[in-house]
């Protein structure tokens, strides 16, 4: 048993994930199972993903036209569905990565000053 | 959304290769072929679940699941069929009543009448007040003329009277209906003869008015449907008219067939006859203009005529009303109470259903339970419930429409004659949508209490069967019984107030003895009477005649006859009082033979009545009826007086001196005020038409048709009614209020029945819950009365909260019930408690029945029961 295992790890705030999986793909095309890969390790593995949770986002994301998807063939040979960002996803993960980090930021200051 | 734009197939492929790449990944870490197999699938979580959201995603209404939810729906109410039959039997007997009661309001109020643009139809009235009440009255020629050319709101209007005219020179006479109208029918109605031409303007007036336009189904029956029939001539008592054009099939006016339309030939004196009301009037609205606007353009023309004509026309008034609300007046109120009663009706069947479906939720807890562990989302256990309950509420639509049919049959046949277009009910199109309609809304009441309460449950607690739920359960199905003995506590009142109205105005005296007394209108031509003395003998040889019948006690004549409809009144004069014509007073007149009042029993109160010798050329005589008297002569000081009605119905001019009182008839029915009266001898105002009541020992209808052929012997042109017997006329005065007071009571009592197994069913069912409980009370010594008064006691608590409130929402109701009442107050306490009592009594056998079953179990099985 790793002691990773044993840590809780922090589950996801409802709408995270759509912002997360906008991050990963900037910097290229990747299938399902590549994003939550990548999710896991950028965190450092702090994050739980459910990977199957990952779909109907993925699914919600492609539908609201801020990712594009097409089969093609992975690094090992298999095939997989690679998902990409589109140009309005692109503005879309500005647009919330702003969002998010005027939101930690009044956060952690409310915690820094409950704190002090 | 409900398109399918990516194959399921291809997000399983998908799905696939995730957990393949995954696989790989961890066995390039070193884990053996299986585990990483299953670590993998592991940390991708619940497969099913992500396809079942990729599908619900792209369509919220998913047919496949749709026919899934119907299949599994088919198959639990199948496998139920206590329930299904017991649910369905209960939504059906709601929904059909509201079915039948629809079809009512739709074929009475809703249809527009069948003419084009009838929303533009308006009907114009004088308004007339009597006894403190505006009401519409029909117009006099004058004031018609002056409406019709002065207006700028109508583009056309005519008026019309109805009647009867023989047809004669074929043998026996037979009875034509006729409308005698004038030539603005045509552009008014928008309705013109298939062949032939329509009335001109000249042929309005007398002599050039001998012109006849057949209605469609008299010129199939009589002249075989054939065209040279245009040109022919037909008699009308005993003149000649020319056939100038026939009506279109489907014409129907006023609202029936009519067999002859008729100018109206009015004569160089009619502009005299300003005071002379007989005309009905409609007129079409141009486009663009309101009732409201034409009413404002006819009320300022008729306040000029009132300055004009101070005499005839001061107290006259007008009203312009839309003619489809004009036909259905005071129905129209009727019918929408008794639409909101059946409401509650509904209601009550919704909440039955409602309580079941709790009950058996309950039941279902392991199942829905399961269902969430599964992977159901809770929108869809909440679509699993409404596919179910609509399932349920369409099979009782569908089953509610066979009960609405036999409704349908029953109205028609029983309903009154004179709820005008009642006899067209039927279950159309616009029914069917209703009653869909309502199913569906039904379905979306009982399901919703159920839906919501399933969704919210917790997954573990449903599956540990926690108390808390069943306890919230029960306070819903507590406060939908209160509400369903609340609405059935309002129906009974409601119903009781109105068979307490009726038995009342039952019990009214008439004012004359209608038992054993045969009535038989008679009319004849005037062509073959010119004069009074020719008149006065016909009547003598036709009571003479009918007078010899076997069995016959006595034969006189009236007109107008009580009961029949018709009525005629007219101002007066009193000798040695001045009155201005436009303040005198005004009374109904009747004309009478001298023994009137003895065959019909109506007693003398003063004075004496008629005798054979006040006939024509004798000084002329009146009686007055008591409540003119007192009205007219308070000082008791009316005989003797010499009064003057000017010109009256018949030849002759009615005035004469009052020589007796005589007792108050209710001539426009049970439910009307008396109206105060005087009557002229017969014989001296020279009357071509009258109504004979012949009264018999034995059996007066078999007399009828004996009566009809002795009287065309002596004159075969002679119109002779059909035979009525006077107490049918005396029950159909109050048809109308028996249909109201027979369909609320129908009602009243179907909320009764499902309040009573609502009750029954809620009781049985907590007695079921509560079986180890009651075992466990039983074993430990509670005797058995006490089990009895427990469980009794916890459903009349219901029932008594319910009352109360039904108590007070009965008691708001009696703004809406007033005008259907007679002689009742709307807050009748009698009426309340005995509807209480009613109920109370209803209740405590629907508890008592599973209290007793309670009360007797044996605590062994009791305590052993799961």
């Amino acid at each position: 048993m790793s002691t990773q295992e044993e840590r809780e790890r922090l589950e996801l705030l409802q709408g995270t994930l759509d912002l997360l999986i906008l991050r990963t793909l900037i910097f290229g095309a990747q299938h399902g199972q590549g994003i939550a890969r990548a999710i896991q390790q950028t965190s450092d593995d702090e994050l739980l993903v459910e990977h199957g949770a990952l779909y109907p986002a993925l699914q919600r994301l492609e539908e609201r036209g801020w990712i594009s998807a097409k089969w093609g063939i992975s690094s090992n040979n298999r095939k997989a569905r690679f998902y990409s960002l589109t140009a309005s996803g692109r503005k879309q993960l500005g647009k919330e990565t702003t969002k998010w980090k005027r939101l930690t930021a009044a956060i952690g200051r409310i915690l820094e000053s409950e704190g002090g | 959304m409900f398109g399918r734009k990516r194959e399921p197939g291809d997000f399983r492929s998908e799905i696939a290769a995730h957990i393949q790449l995954e696989a790989e990944r961890l066995r390039e870490q070193g884990l053996s072929e299986e585990d990483a197999g299953a670590a993998a699938r592991r940390s991708f979580g619940n497969v099913m679940q992500t396809e079942e959201r990729f599908y619900e995603a792209k369509r919220w209404l998913s047919w496949d699941q749709l026919w899934q939810d119907v299949r599994y729906g088919l198959r639990m109410l199948a496998k139920h069929p206590g329930f299904t039959g017991i649910a369905v039997l209960t939504l059906a007997l709601g929904i059909g009543a509201n079915t039948a009661m629809f079809s009512v309001i739709e074929a009475v109020l809703l249809r527009p009448l069948s003419y084009s643009n009838a929303d533009q139809l308006v009907s114009v009235a004088s308004m007339w007040e009597r006894g403190g009440v505006t009401t519409p009255y029909s117009c006099s020629p004058p004031d018609f003329f002056d409406w019709r050319d002065q207006n700028r709101s109508f583009s056309s209007m005519f008026a019309f009277h109805t009647s009867e005219r023989a047809l004669t020179g074929r043998g026996e006479a037979k009875r034509l209906r006729a409308v005698v109208t004038t030539a603005g029918i045509f552009p008014t109605l928008k309705v013109h003869p298939i062949i032939g031409r329509e009335f001109t303007a000249e042929e309005n007036r007398k002599g050039a008015n001998h012109v006849a336009i057949l209605g469609y189904g008299f010129w199939q029956a009589d002249f075989g449907g054939l065209p040279d029939a245009i040109g022919k001539t037909i008699e009308l008592d005993s003149e000649p008219y020319k056939i100038i054009g026939v009506m279109p099939r489907d014409f129907r006016f006023p609202l029936r067939d009519s067999d002859a339309y008729l100018p109206i030939g009015f004569d160089d004196k009619v502009m005299t006859q300003r005071g002379a009301h007989y005309l009905s009037v409609l007129g079409r609205l141009k486009p663009g203009v309101s009732v409201a606007q034409a009413n404002e353009d006819l009320v300022a023309i008729m306040a000029e005529l009132r300055r004009l004509y101070p005499d005839k026309d001061g107290k006259w008034g007008v009203q312009a009303e839309r003619w489809s609300r004009r036909l259905v007046g005071d129905i129209r109120p009727a019918l929408l109470v008794l639409l909101g009663a059946v409401g509650l009706v509904a209601l009550i069947a919704c909440a039955n259903v409602s309580n079941l479906l709790l009950a058996r939720a309950t039941v279902r807890q392991r199942e829905m339970a399961m269902r969430r562990a599964l992977g159901a989302g809770r929108l869809r256990i909440v679509r699993q419930i409404l596919t179910e309950s609509l399932m349920l509420a369409i099979c009782a639509g569908a089953a509610s429409l066979l009960l609405a049919h036999w409704a349908l049959l029953g109205i028609v046949r029983f309903g009154p004659k004179d709820i005008p277009r009642l006899a067209s009910v039927g279950l159309n199109t616009a029914v069917l949508t209703f009653t869909l309609g309502v199913s569906v809304v039904s379905a979306l009441l009982f399901a919703l209490i159920p839906a919501m309460r399933s969704s919210r449950m917790e997954v573990g607690s449903l599956l540990k069967m926690s108390g808390s739920s069943s306890r919230e359960a029960g306070r819903a199905r507590s406060i939908l019984l209160v509400g369903e003995v609340a609405f059935s506590m309002m129906l009974l009142a409601g119903a009781g107030l109105l068979v307490r109205s009726f038995v009342g105005l039952r019990s009214l005296n008439p004012g004359f003895d209608p038992q054993g007394v045969l009535t038989l209108d008679v009319s004849v031509p005037d062509a073959h009477y010119k004069n009074s003395l020719a008149l006065e003998d016909y009547w003598d040889q036709a009571l003479a005649k009918l007078r010899g019948l076997p069995g016959v006690t006595s034969v006189d004549a009236v007109t107008p006859l009580p009961l029949s409809g018709d009525d005629f009144s007219s101002s007066f004069s009193v000798e040695g009082r001045n009155i201005p014509e436009k303040d005198q007073q005004s009374a109904e007149l009747r004309w009478a033979t001298p023994h009137y009042f003895r065959t019909l029993g109506i007693p003398l109160r003063k004075g004496r009545t008629f005798t054979d010798a006040d006939r024509l050329g004798a000084a002329g005589v009146l009686l007055i009826s008591e409540t003119a008297a007192h009205m007219f002569f308070p000082a008791g000081d009316a005989i003797g007086q010499k009064i003057d009605f000017g010109a009256g119905g018949g030849y002759e001019k009615n005035k004469g001196e009052i020589v007796g009182v005589v007792g108050d008839v209710r001539h426009f029915g049970l439910d009307a005020p008396i109206a105060p009266t005087f009557y002229v001898p017969l014989s001296q105002a020279g009357m071509d038409g009258a109504s004979l009541v012949i009264r018999a020992q034995a059996s007066p209808a078999a007399l009828g048709q004996p009566a009809r052929k002795l009287i065309q012997e002596i004159d075969r042109d002679a119109l002779v009614g059909e035979p009525v017997m006077f107490d049918s006329l005396l029950a159909d005065s109050l048809g109308q209020r028996l249909f109201y007071m027979m369909l609320l009571g129908a009602f009243a009592a179907l909320a009764l029945v499902l309040a009573a197994v609502g009750l029954y069913g809620v009781i049985s069912y907590s007695v079921a819950q509560r079986t180890q409980e009651i075992g466990i009370r039983v074993a430990m010594g509670a005797a058995r009365w006490q089990v009895l008064s427990m469980v009794m006691k916890n459903g009349l608590e219901f029932v008594l909260l319910g009352l109360a409130a039904g108590q007070g929402m009965a008691l708001m109701l009696h703004r809406t019930m007033q005008g259907l009442l007679v002689g009742v107050s709307a807050t009748d306490a009698l009426t309340l408690l005995v509807a209480a009592a009613v109920l109370l009594l209803v209740a405590i056998v629907a508890c008592y029945v599973p209290a007793w079953r309670a009360a007797r179990m044996d605590p062994l099985v009791a305590l052993r029961f799961e």
